[in-house]
């Protein structure tokens, strides 16, 4: 190994020690620093269960219209030729693009109570932000690229002939989807759905704007943390994060159990 | 079984593919197309099988039309070029498909469904391989395998799109022969698809020579050889229009 490689190597584990290491070390001496009964007596604090709560919901509220929307929208990319296509590939990449701070401001003047779409319907007693809804409107932005992202590119180099084949051997559409498009499919599907899980447990800047930050009842598990933080409360702040950080690590987890089993569903990142 | 294609037209984005293609196959006839690539052959297949919608012609079997008909309901058996076995199912399932996906009513049950893929797969001479995957497969087995399964539907007509083309010079011999005597076992009607002129000669009853997007000559291989309609179809054959 030459004295350029050892460097680098040098660089990149040093690299990971202070960005991702060190960090995540840190999480776990702050919320353990008062013992494990302190820790514990955080996490069941009602508004920090209440947090993990509504992430977990949102999260599970935004996975399957995820799926649903990324194989739709990834298939019909595919597949056809329509017009609007370029413009569906380039619109399904903005919510990456655009600053998620940005995207809850933007929802909040379309659907809050004086913007054109959520006014009428608050007449009509319906309120959009400053609730689940809302949590759940700009996490779908965030996150609605992930899973077309991961199944596109999947559609594109395999099973066409396979989609036609069955068409001719008499199957209907559902048959088709669900015997030869989706086994195709599976593992990148899979693989995208877990990252849109994570991104939308995660997403602090979208959520902040449009939950309202009510306490205790619309606060998502990362707004509880600098909430926690901000009222002194370090142990209660660094166990919620704690949370936070086992949920990411379980989805590192299962990444990389698929990459290593199906290793053409994974890799690219 | 009679089958007819009348003046079917086709064009992609401004490009005439196909121009006014007519062509008959009767019963138990073995009919290739034949011609250069980029002529046509494999959009007339498709619109054939009913995977591509024609902008003019009909087509009809029996007297019946066709032209609007899903591809599913046609009963045609295809051969794709890639041969597009299902990856994750084993052969026997593959083999199977066509029956499973029949509506309740005319499903045949599990045990009668593994009887015919039991005889299909003995058909096409690989009785133990029933439970492989298709990457377990040569190429060879692999073409096979896609023509059982398109014979398990009992079909009309049998499509083939190159099946030869992926193969080793070895193996496309032994496999031609197969193909043509499976064909007058089963005795089904055939379309064959390919650019080679010796596949066409070995296997069909007629010929019909495509180019661009038209057929030449539709005829026996002892007609087109011994009287080439055009100089495209002499030239093609490599038959010097002038020596004879
Ligand atoms: N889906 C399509 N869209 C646009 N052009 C096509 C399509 N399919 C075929 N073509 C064009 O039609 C012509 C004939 O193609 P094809 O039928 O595949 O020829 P062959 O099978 O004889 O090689 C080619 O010029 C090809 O580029
Ligand atoms: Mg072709």
């Amino acid at each position: 190994m030459s004295l350029r490689q050892r460097l680098l190597i040098g660089l990149a584990v040093l690299f990971a020690l202070i960005a991702i290491v060190a960090p995540v070390a840190a999480i776990l001496t702050r919320a353990f620093g008062d013992g494990l009964g302190a820790w514990w007596s955080a996490i069941v604090e009602p508004e920090t269960l209440h947090a993990i709560w509504l992430t977990v919901l949102t999260a599970l509220i935004v996975l399957p219209i995820n799926i649903v929307f990324g194989i739709a929208a990834a298939w019909a990319i595919a597949r056809f030729r329509f017009p609007g296509r370029r413009a569906l590939l380039i619109l399904i990449e903005i919510p990456f693009a655009v600053s998620p701070v940005i995207a809850g401001l933007c929802f909040l003047l379309i659907y809050g109570a004086y913007g054109p779409v959520g006014a009428p319907l608050m007449n009509e007693g319906i309120q959009l932000m400053f609730n689940l809804t809302g949590i759940v409107l700009v996490s779908l932005f965030v996150t609605c690229p992930f899973v077309m992202r991961e199944v596109l590119p999947v559609l594109q180099v395999t099973g066409e002939d396979e989609e036609k084949a069955a068409l001719t051997l008499g199957a209907n559409g559902w048959q088709i989807f669900r015997h030869v498009t989706l086994p195709n499919i599976l593992w990148a599907l899979v693989h995208g759905a877990i990252l849109a899980t994570a991104r939308a447990m995660g997403e602090f800047g979208a959520v902040s704007v449009v939950s309202g930050a009510v306490r205790g009842q619309t606060m998502t598990l990362p707004l509880q943390v600098e909430l926690l933080y901000n009222d002194y409360n370090t142990t209660g702040a660094f166990a919620a994060a704690t949370v936070l950080t086992a949920l990411a690590l379980v989805t590192l987890m299962l990444r990389s159990a698929i990459a290593a089993v199906h290793p053409e569903a994974g890799g690219r990142t | 079984m009679s089958f007819v294609v009348q003046d079917i037209a086709k064009t992609f984005g401004g490009q005439k593919v196909l121009e006014s293609v007519s062509l008959s196959v009767e019963k138990g006839e073995f009919v290739a197309l034949l011609g250069p690539s980029g002529s046509g052959k494999t959009t007339l297949l498709n619109i054939i099988a009913g995977l591509t919608q024609p902008d003019g012609g009909r087509l009809e079997i029996d007297g019946e039309d066709i032209t609007r008909l899903p591809s599913g309901a046609r009963r045609f058996g295809m051969v794709f070029q890639s041969y597009a076995l299902f990856r994750h199912m084993t052969v026997a399932d593959n083999i199977a498909f066509g029956l499973r996906v029949l509506p309740r009513a005319q499903r045949p049950g599990r045990a009668a469904r593994a009887e015919k893929v039991k005889a299909l797969l003995e058909l096409v001479e690989m009785p133990e391989l029933g439970n492989r995957y298709p990457a377990q497969l040569s190429g060879g087995q692999r073409q096979r395998v896609a023509m059982a399964r398109a014979l398990a539907i009992d079909p009309r007509l049998l499509l083939l799109d190159e099946p030869f083309s992926a193969l080793d010079a070895k193996v496309r011999q032994s496999l031609r022969s197969s193909v043509r005597s499976l064909q007058k076992k089963v005795g089904v009607s055939a379309i064959l698809v390919t650019h080679d002129q010796a596949e066409a000669w070995a296997l069909a009853d007629r010929v019909a020579v495509m180019n661009r997007g038209r057929i030449e000559q539709f005829d026996t291989p002892e007609m087109l050889r011994g009287a080439p309609a055009t100089s495209f179809v002499a030239d093609f054959l490599g038959i010097d229009m002038l020596e004879r």
